[in-house]
């Protein structure tokens, strides 16, 4: 994690991110649940404590954000896309393929396309680490666990 | 049956062939993650619990305990010889280890360290065997107004424990005790919360979470935080401690065992919180202080007995009450259920065999745990020069698999991703996530209790203070949190837990 730095003006911005992802789901939590039956407290019905839980989470959200924008300001350490985007490319992929190609396909696909997210990564050690892992895993999780997975895509 | 007998039914459980493999599998998996910075118990655990599904029960819970109390040796030797601790719960170590390493007592330390460990495990181990019957005969007498104010009390403690912000703690259990509300209600058999998506009826799956908050997000927070690792390995000398590193070291292990042992109990509490306080213990009562941060023994043997003695008595609650302490606890409870087993004071009662034979094992793998660690340390630390790009790719295909192989469905794949991204974002924003995880694994039985015991009292909120044990939980609970809002109580804490992340 990078330094915060410490500008002028007022605002924690990790605290303002917390608020809005809190209230957020809060919401979502009320949009979702809004036509559960409530039911009493001696029979609750289950939109009872859903509808409790979201108002907390909202109070809670509203909160940290209130005091957080009085506080000094704070940066969120600067995100980088490359790693997030291609961490969750490879996975998402991983899974299609598995389903319609089989094991091998997608672990090479997840192997390859995920050591893209280290700017080190040697062409060399990605094949060999891909083709060591894929023999790995598919003799001890396929073979040897059993995870119902074709191996091979025909 | 006595003690006895029920110890050794566990020891006979713990001596098969499979559960000693799996034992020793575990203790090693624990050394190496605990020797490599960057990969966590949490994240381990996470991505291994969907493989215990194919094991028989006690052998994977043995081994999923054996990485936890594996983790604590190997975070250790690290701390000590490279200044680099492989755990949160070895940061005070590196503090008086890397001196008496770099003072040419690396061997001393190193010695002092695993047996302090090991004296721990076992003390805490016997502490497990003793407390357990009585606690979980204890708490059969609980009905569901007592259960929820143990559930309350538990989860606010964790938050006024776990480092960071209180009020993000506590935002983060109601979120996961939302997340646990998504799927088929018990008792009315109606969807909720699932957006109609037929995948989220039966509810989303722990390693799902686990694996997306601990297992993806760690991945894409350590590429980011590019940062070249020089190690520097201190030389290894005799291994052996002096007869004075001995005479310095043992009362600060007995110490430090006890203090881990009481605060492993603590919801919250665990290997990292008890190697703190026993760091500043050591320091409090040292006649010079000032040898403190330049190679004490004190310091390193207390804080490693107690993060040992920790890990291991954190799973008391969980064996007897079936309340999980902290999220070490929260992915143990869940590689119960995965097996169909719910711990709780039942489990001793109709699979004792469950219980003792995890405890004989603990015991067990400590003593591996010595073996492995002080003749293979040159072998440990060679692994410390393992770049990291060499190690994420297999970490990814594990997560991948283990995700897939739950229901052997795309869905759980990609809303692992996206719990990934989410957990991604609370890394920015400062959130632990632990909390969530928490709420998520008690929100089911936290609901059922509430509404039980609100069927049972017509409605009326007056029984949680009418019956004496719950009003004692909820006294402790507020008690709490009015500590926790007064400013200096907030103080002291926010102290302790900078001390922490330096």
């Amino acid at each position: 994690m990078s330094a915060p730095r410490k500008a002028g003006g007022a605002g924690d911005r990790p605290d303002l991110l917390t608020a809005v992802l809190f209230v957020g789901f809060g919401a979502l939590g009320l949009w979702a649940g809004r036509d559960l039956t409530l039911g009493m407290a001696s029979a609750m019905g289950p939109g009872y404590l859903p509808r409790i839980v979201c108002w907390l989470l909202i109070i809670v959200g509203v909160t940290v954000g209130g005091v957080g924008a009085f506080r000094d300001r704070q940066e969120i350490a600067t995100p980088k896309l490359w790693p997030v985007a291609i961490i969750l490319a490879s996975v998402v992929g991983f899974a299609f393929i598995a389903e319609f190609f089989g094991f091998v396909a997608a672990s090479v696909w997840l192997l390859v396309v995920g050591s893209l997210a280290d700017r080190d990564s040697k062409l060399r050690e990605v094949i060999l680490l891909t083709a060591g892992l894929t023999a790995f895993g598919a003799l001890v999780f396929i073979v040897g666990l059993g995870v119902q997975m074709p191996i091979w895509p025909f | 049956m006595n003690f006895i007998d029920l110890l050794m039914l566990g020891f006979s459980e713990a001596l098969t062939p499979t559960n000693l493999g799996f034992c020793l599998l575990g203790a090693l998996l624990g050394t190496l993650i605990g020797v490599l910075p960057g990969i966590g118990p949490t994240a381990t655990i996470a991505v291994l619990l969907p493989i215990t599904f194919y094991l028989p029960p006690l052998a994977g819970l043995i081994m999923l305990a054996g990485i936890y109390y594996g983790a604590q040796y190997g975070g250790s030797t690290t701390a000590i010889l490279v200044n680099l601790p492989g755990e949160a719960s070895s940061v005070v170590t590196a503090i008086d280890g890397y001196k008496m390493a770099q003072k040419g007592r690396a061997g001393s330390a190193l010695a002092v360290a695993a047996l302090g460990s090991f004296f721990a495990g076992t003390v805490a181990t016997f502490g497990i065997a003793l407390a357990g019957p009585t606690l979980s005969s204890f708490a059969l007498s609980f009905g569901p107004t007592e259960y929820v104010s143990l559930m309350l009390f538990g989860l606010l403690a964790a938050t006024v424990l776990a480092r960071g912000p209180v009020l993000k703690a506590i935002g983060m259990i109601l979120l996961g005790l939302l997340l646990g509300m998504v799927g088929i209600d018990a008792s009315s058999g109606e969807e909720r919360l699932t957006f109609s998506a037929v995948e989220l009826f039966d509810g989303i799956d722990f390693v799902v979470i686990a694996i997306g908050l601990f297992g993806f997000a760690e991945i894409i927070e350590n590429l980011e935080n590019h940062e070249a690792r020089g190690v520097l390995v201190s030389k290894l000398s005799r291994l052996w401690p002096t007869r004075e590193d001995f005479r310095r070291a043992w009362p600060a292990v007995l110490r430090g065992t006890g203090v881990g042992t009481f605060l492993g109990v603590l919801p919250g509490g665990g290997a990292t919180l008890a190697s703190f306080c026993a760091y500043s213990v050591e320091k409090k009562i040292s006649k010079n202080p000032s040898e403190f941060g330049e190679g004490a023994v004190e310091g390193v043997a207390g804080p490693e007995a107690a993060n040992n003695a920790g890990a291991q008595s954190s799973f008391i609650p969980l064996l007897t009450l079936g309340i999980p302490s902290n999220n070490m606890m929260a992915m143990m409870l869940s590689a119960f259920i995965i097996h169909g087993i719910t711990p709780g004071p039942t489990v001793l009662a109709t699979q004792p065999e469950i219980f003792w034979g995890l405890v004989a094992s603990m015991w067990i793998g400590n003593l591996m745990l010595v073996v492995i660690n002080l003749p293979l340390i040159g072998v440990w630390v060679k692994l410390l020069t393992v770049p990291y790009r060499l190690l994420y790719p297999a970490i990814l295909l594990f997560c991948c698999v283990g995700v897939y192989s739950i229901n052997n469905r795309i869905f759980d794949v990609v809303l692992a991703a996206g719990f990934g991204l989410l957990g991604y974002a609370f890394r920015k924003a400062k959130c632990e996530a632990g909390p969530l995880l928490l709420g998520f694994v008690l929100g089911p039985l936290l609901e059922t209790n509430i509404r039980r015991a609100m069927t049972i009292s017509h409605g009326d909120p007056s029984v949680f203070y009418e019956r004496p044990i719950s009003l004692v939980l909820l006294i402790a609970t507020v008690g709490m949190f009015v500590l926790m809002v007064l400013p200096s109580f907030r103080r002291t804490r926010e102290v302790a837990f900078q001390d922490e992340e330096a």
